[in-house]
């Protein structure tokens, strides 16, 4: 079907393997999400604390460095657990302003221009549907959760004159888990919510209400019903404890508020297991009109 | 074995049984879909697409299972849907190209024939503007631009020509017969408008109620069927009638020299003329016509309603 001639004529070459379909969603929401120059600023907001994080952890192992500052012999930083717990803290609640952004526009446009009939009249399934967005946002999560935090640790056992890596293997360990563990239920959350709002805007206020909102119900259910099973609710809380467990961080909690990692985890999956509930009702080929 | 062959097909929807026990074998190049609204045209289309599991029976495309092959049927299928489907803020071109992607072209691939199909359209000129600004007509064309780019063997259109202007109906009409002619793609067309199917295709079924009301070859059909004149003569009408009645056609008379009759096949107007020379008579007016797409249709309903479930004319 050359231009000049306007004529149709069949395609007769090779085709791509399915699971290749599944990674051209994820190229184009990749391409969708990162068309914003919104999430550009966000982007590199995100890093800021990475990037004053790893000037730390150079001043903390470069006793010269420490001096031109005027900060003498004396350690000025500890880079220890609590030190990669906080960036870990401050990397995944800016992920969350970074979801809400984006997980929007990989499915809004989609549901507000009714493409889904199109998209899945081609051979791609509901599943390929949502794995190719939940790539797009995973990856966009992971650029400023646990890459950055990891590239630190990295960082940190290669300027430490002590061997500093692999007793500290454990804070590795906990950085993946803790983040891998925080984006995927960001990425679940974000897709599910705004596929059931078409205005982005919206969509992005409810991602925050989502995560917010459910920690006030369960103070309130904590306090009424005298339990602290209310507090399951408290997605802050829990990720905290979560992070704090894996990271292996001594702390010392109200034990109203202490919570078993088993029921923590039961939470976030049965949170995922809702999110998976909410887009298969609604990411659908058509509409069936009940009644 | 036909393009699509439906087996007591049977969908419900919300338990509402929408396709009722379809069988029929769909064999023409271009095959209309013909109903009154909530037919069930477009959740026989649905369920061809595999968006449907039938609740009973069976319906295969190009032999394939639709539910369980449904991924390697679609991947031979361009779909055209009837309403407004399709990623706003895109370029028609990269659209087109995504769409081609999905359907499993290379990426390079893709993009030459996302160009391709939009000047083949007749997008060519407006191909890097976002789709959310085109109009009406040229959204339908970059539907089918899409449905076209990865040449799928068979072109599922869904009320192709839905809320165009006369000129880009006609437009419409003209690309989908050009496809036919091309030949190496079969088309299914659904529309209420008979005219757009009488247009385009060569085979047709109807359906009613869920149910087919009548699966036929319009031009076997037609030929198939009788033909009709109505005459006005002057002269001597009675004996006009009998002569003719003689040529094996079936005659009525009417006062002041009108006369119906139903010619047979091998009897032609000439033959009429012919007769009317010898005995004097003057045939004033003669009106013949055929069987249109509408009295096939028209029958069909009446079938249906006297209890004719599937099957053909």
């Amino acid at each position: 079907m050359a231009v000049y001639k306007r004529n149709y004529t069949a395609y007769t070459g090779q085709v791509t393997s399915p699971s290749a379909r599944v990674l051209v969603l994820a190229r184009y929401a990749f391409a969708e999400a990162w068309s914003s120059k919104i999430t550009v600023g966000l982007f590199i907001f995100c890093l800021v604390p990475c990037l004053i994080s790893l000037f730390g952890i150079y001043l903390a192992n470069n006793p010269m460095a420490r001096a031109l500052v005027g900060a003498g012999g004396s350690q000025m930083i500890a880079v220890d657990a609590r030190f990669f717990l906080k960036i870990l803290q401050g990397q995944c609640w800016l992920a969350l302003f970074l979801a809400s952004w984006i997980a929007p526009r990989l499915i809004s446009f989609d549901l507000s221009d009714n493409a889904l009939p199109i998209l899945l009249s081609h051979p791609i399934s509901r599943v390929g549907y949502l794995t190719g967005k939940f790539i797009a946002l995973f990856t966009c999560l992971s650029a400023v959760t646990w890459v950055p935090c990891l590239l630190l640790f990295v960082y940190q056992g290669y300027t430490s004159p002590q061997p500093w890596m692999a007793a500290n293997l454990r804070i590795a360990a906990g950085l993946l888990a803790g983040t891998v563990i925080w984006i995927t239920l960001l990425s679940f959350l974000g897709l599910a919510l705004s596929s059931w709002v078409k205005w982005r805007a919206v969509a992005t206020g409810i991602i925050f209400a989502a995560v917010f909102v459910p920690a006030g119900v369960g103070a309130i259910v904590s306090a009424v019903l005298r339990t602290k099973w209310g507090y399951l609710l408290n997605l802050p809380l829990t990720m905290e404890t979560l992070w704090r467990r894996l990271l292996g961080v001594q702390y010392e909690m109200n034990p109203m508020l202490s919570l078993p990692t088993g029921a923590i985890v039961a939470s976030l999956v049965f949170i995922c297991i809702v999110c998976l509930g909410m887009l298969d009702k609604r990411i659908r080929a058509r509409e069936v009109v009940r009644g | 074995m036909g393009i699509i062959d439906l087996n007591g097909l049977e969908v419900r929807l919300a338990n509402r049984v929408v396709l009722n026990g379809l069988t029929g074998e769909l064999q023409g190049n271009a095959i209309g879909l013909l109903g009154p609204n909530g037919a069930g045209k477009s959740t026989l289309i649905n369920t061809l697409l595999g968006f449907h599991l039938p609740f009973a029976g069976t319906a295969r495309v190009f032999g394939l299972d639709s539910h369980r092959d449904r991924a390697e049927i679609r991947g031979k299928i361009g779909y055209m849907p009837e309403n407004d489907s399709f990623i706003g803020n895109m370029s028609g071109v990269r659209f087109v190209r995504y769409m081609a992607e999905l359907a499993g072209l290379p990426s390079e691939v893709a993009l030459e024939r996302a160009h391709e199909a939009l000047f083949y359209v007749g997008l060519g000129e407006v191909r890097y503007r976002k789709v959310n600004t085109y109009s009406l007509g040229m959204k339908q064309l970059v539907k089918l631009a899409q449905a076209l780019a990865h040449g799928p063997r068979l072109l599922i259109l869904d009320e192709p020509t839905n809320g165009l202007d006369p000129v880009a109906r006609q437009r419409m009409i003209q690309l989908i017969k050009d496809i036919r002619k091309e030949g190496s793609i079969r088309l299914l067309i659904s529309s209420h408008l008979l005219r757009d199917i009488d247009e385009t295709c060569d085979e047709v079924l109807i359906l009613k109620g869920g149910r087919i009301a009548a699966l036929c070859n319009i031009e076997a059909e037609r030929r198939s069927n009788r033909s009709f004149v109505e005459l006005e003569t002057v002269g001597a009408t009675e004996r006009f009638s009998v002569s003719i009645r003689g040529l094996g056609c079936e005659v009525a008379t009417f006062p002041g020299g009108r006369i119906k009759l139903v010619i047979p096949d091998n009897i032609e107007a000439r033959d009429l003329y012919v007769i009317a020379s010898e005995q004097g008579v003057q045939i004033r007016r003669m009106n013949q016509r055929r069987d249109s797409l509408e009295d096939i249709f028209l029958r069909a309903m009446d079938n249906q309603m006297e209890g004719v479930g599937h099957g053909r004319l």
